[in-house]
């Protein structure tokens, strides 16, 4: 019982992470209908953005080592949305949008080549540049524990670092709905991800919206990457091993729903730390993939996704 | 307002429109009428720029159209009500309605635009907070139709808004046209396949076949037309 409380609280925590990291790929994807395979890369230069910030750039030094973390990793967000842009505006945007509309497929294969390039550039360009040396985000926080409880004579423990994590990710993922819902920028995404010729009528500069939202997207996987990276060592192949846990939790949530691929992330965190109360760790991924093909077997547009018909 | 002279256009290799040559001034009410392909979407689309035209010029208030990006061109006060509705069917009514009012003038003049087009349209009122996906048929061209005022248009641009809707539903839409168009004197252009009805209440009309203008005058003169009578009035 105590190991279903602490593994349920281990799984909450990164769940929120995960949840965070799969939203800014979502909210691409949800906009553009681009899949972008660079995405677990674009997460992993944001790590090391945070790590230089924070090591080489000051932001230890003023803000210490507990605070100084965060600060780093909130700012790697904008850093990544400017090269999100930059990316979006140099390539991405000659494959996508108004310009392959007409084409068929509109555009999709073009799309696939051209960020799997990007993939692999920024892949061994992390490796000539940062080298193959594991890095990691430290913060005293990472080795201490606030203690819950006792519950009935049980006591959880919580990470602290992984505790303020999932406080930052749900802080964030709270922000982004608002503004998804309640501006006018919000709503003009929404309208051009619901119909982009209509969205064009109404005088929104569709292929613009979908710069905010790949720079928006970009910032906010580099801000859960760089959350992850308090906990977890990273390398500059990291990437590949989160893009599919991403695009998982997409799929889960729904194609096109940012709340669902919040909620998609978060199943992903439980099931992994859950698994590893019956099942040996090395097999947590294999049980994140038996859980998702049982969850897509019985509801094929996953959480969130509704069936309906794009115009 | 709307001047198009000789112009062409179509898809890939295969022409829609002939030189096409159609005017409309301020003030005006226009209506093209004509068969299914006769490339009147086809018009449509190349005024708001999701088309480009193999020829011809087109101008608005004597802006040289085609040189505006197509999402600049909701701003100079064209409004676009596309054929089949096309509304955000994820976003609530009254976010459909804002979406029209991205124009500067329609931020302006939002409180006293929303205001005449519940007035115009009440069930847009009655379902603000209804996700436009979920409306029917003649509910989601009424609120295409609010979301095409709500940007405080120069000229209204209406594709075929009678189509597919039950013909209760199409007069009553019609009827909603007319009366806009006398209580606000919108300069409008109107598609339509409802020939009968839409010459009757235009000032003006053209008749589009195969890409080409074969006829244009006053309501009138294309209703005592021995040609329209045949082919379009059923006399």
């Amino acid at each position: 019982m105590e190991g279903f409380l602490q593994a349920l609280a281990a799984g909450l925590l990164i769940g929120a992470v995960y949840g965070l990291m799969c939203v800014g790929l979502g909210l691409i994807f949800g906009v553009m209908r681009v899949i972008n395979f660079a995405h677990g890369d674009f997460m992993m230069l944001g790590m090391y953005v945070a790590f230089y910030l924070f090591t080489a750039a000051g932001v230890q030094a003023v803000f210490g080592n507990a605070v100084g973390p965060f600060i780093a990793i909130l700012l790697a967000g904008p850093v990544l949305a400017l090269f999100g842009y930059f990316v979006h505006l140099t390539l991405i945007s000659h494959v996508s949008g108004t310009r392959t509309a007409s084409l068929e497929g509109e555009g999709h294969y073009a799309q696939l080549i051209l960020t799997l390039g990007i993939a692999l550039i920024l892949q061994n360009g992390g490796l000539i540049i940062f080298g193959s040396v594991l890095a990691s985000i430290r913060t005293p926080l990472s080795s201490s524990a606030w203690e819950l409880g006792p519950f009935f004579d049980m006591s959880i423990f919580i990470n602290k670092a992984r505790g303020i994590d999932a406080v930052v990710s749900l802080l964030i993922m709270t922000l982004l709905s608002l503004l998804i819902a309640r501006s006018r920028i919000g709503k003009s995404l929404r309208a051009a991800a619901d119909n982009p010729t209509a969205a064009t009528y109404m005088g929104i500069d569709v292929d613009r919206a979908h710069r905010t939202a790949f720079a928006l997207g970009s910032g906010i996987t580099a801000i859960a990457g760089g959350l992850l990276a308090t906990n977890y060592p990273f390398h500059p192949f990291v990437g590949l091993e989160y893009v599919i846990v991403m695009y998982a939790g997409v799929v889960l949530g729904g194609m096109g729903s940012i709340i669902g691929a919040f909620w998609g992330g978060m199943t992903i965190g439980l099931v992994q730390q859950m698994s590893t109360l019956i099942l040996p760790t090395q097999l947590q991924n294999a049980a994140i993939f038996v859980v998702f093909l049982l969850i897509i077997f019985f509801r094929p547009q996953g959480f969130f996704g509704r069936m309906v018909e794009r115009t | 307002m709307l001047r198009i002279e000789g112009l062409s256009a179509g898809y890939s290799a295969k022409p829609v429109l002939n030189g096409v040559s159609i005017n409309v001034d301020a003030g005006q009410f226009v209506a093209i009428v004509g068969p299914n392909g006769a490339g009147k979407t086809t018009l449509f689309k190349t005024i708001s720029g999701i088309l480009k035209p193999s020829g011809g010029e087109i101008s608005f208030n004597g802006v040289d159209l085609l040189a505006v990006p197509p999402a600049q061109r909701a701003h100079l006060g064209i409004a676009h009500v596309p054929e089949g509705r096309q509304v955000f069917p994820s976003l609530t009514v009254m976010e459909n309605l804002e979406m029209g009012a991205m124009t500067e003038s329609g931020r302006r003049d939002w409180a006293s635009n929303i205001e005449r087009i519940f007035a115009w349209l009440p069930v847009l009122a009655e379902r603000r907070g209804q996700f436009a996906g979920t409306l029917s048929g003649g509910q989601q061209q009424m609120l295409a139709i609010g979301r095409g005022l709500a940007s405080s248009p120069k000229l209204l641009m209406l594709d075929e808004p009678s189509m597919g809707l039950a013909p209760s539903t199409a007069d009553f839409i019609f009827e909603r046209l007319i009366e806009i168009r006398q209580q606000s004197g919108l300069t409008m252009l109107l598609v339509e396949q409802r020939v009968a009805e839409a010459l009757e209440s235009a000032d003006h009309g053209y008749v589009l076949e195969a890409g080409r203008v074969v006829l244009e005058g006053n309501n009138e003169t294309l209703r005592t037309d021995d040609r329209v009578r045949k082919a379009y009035l059923g006399m």
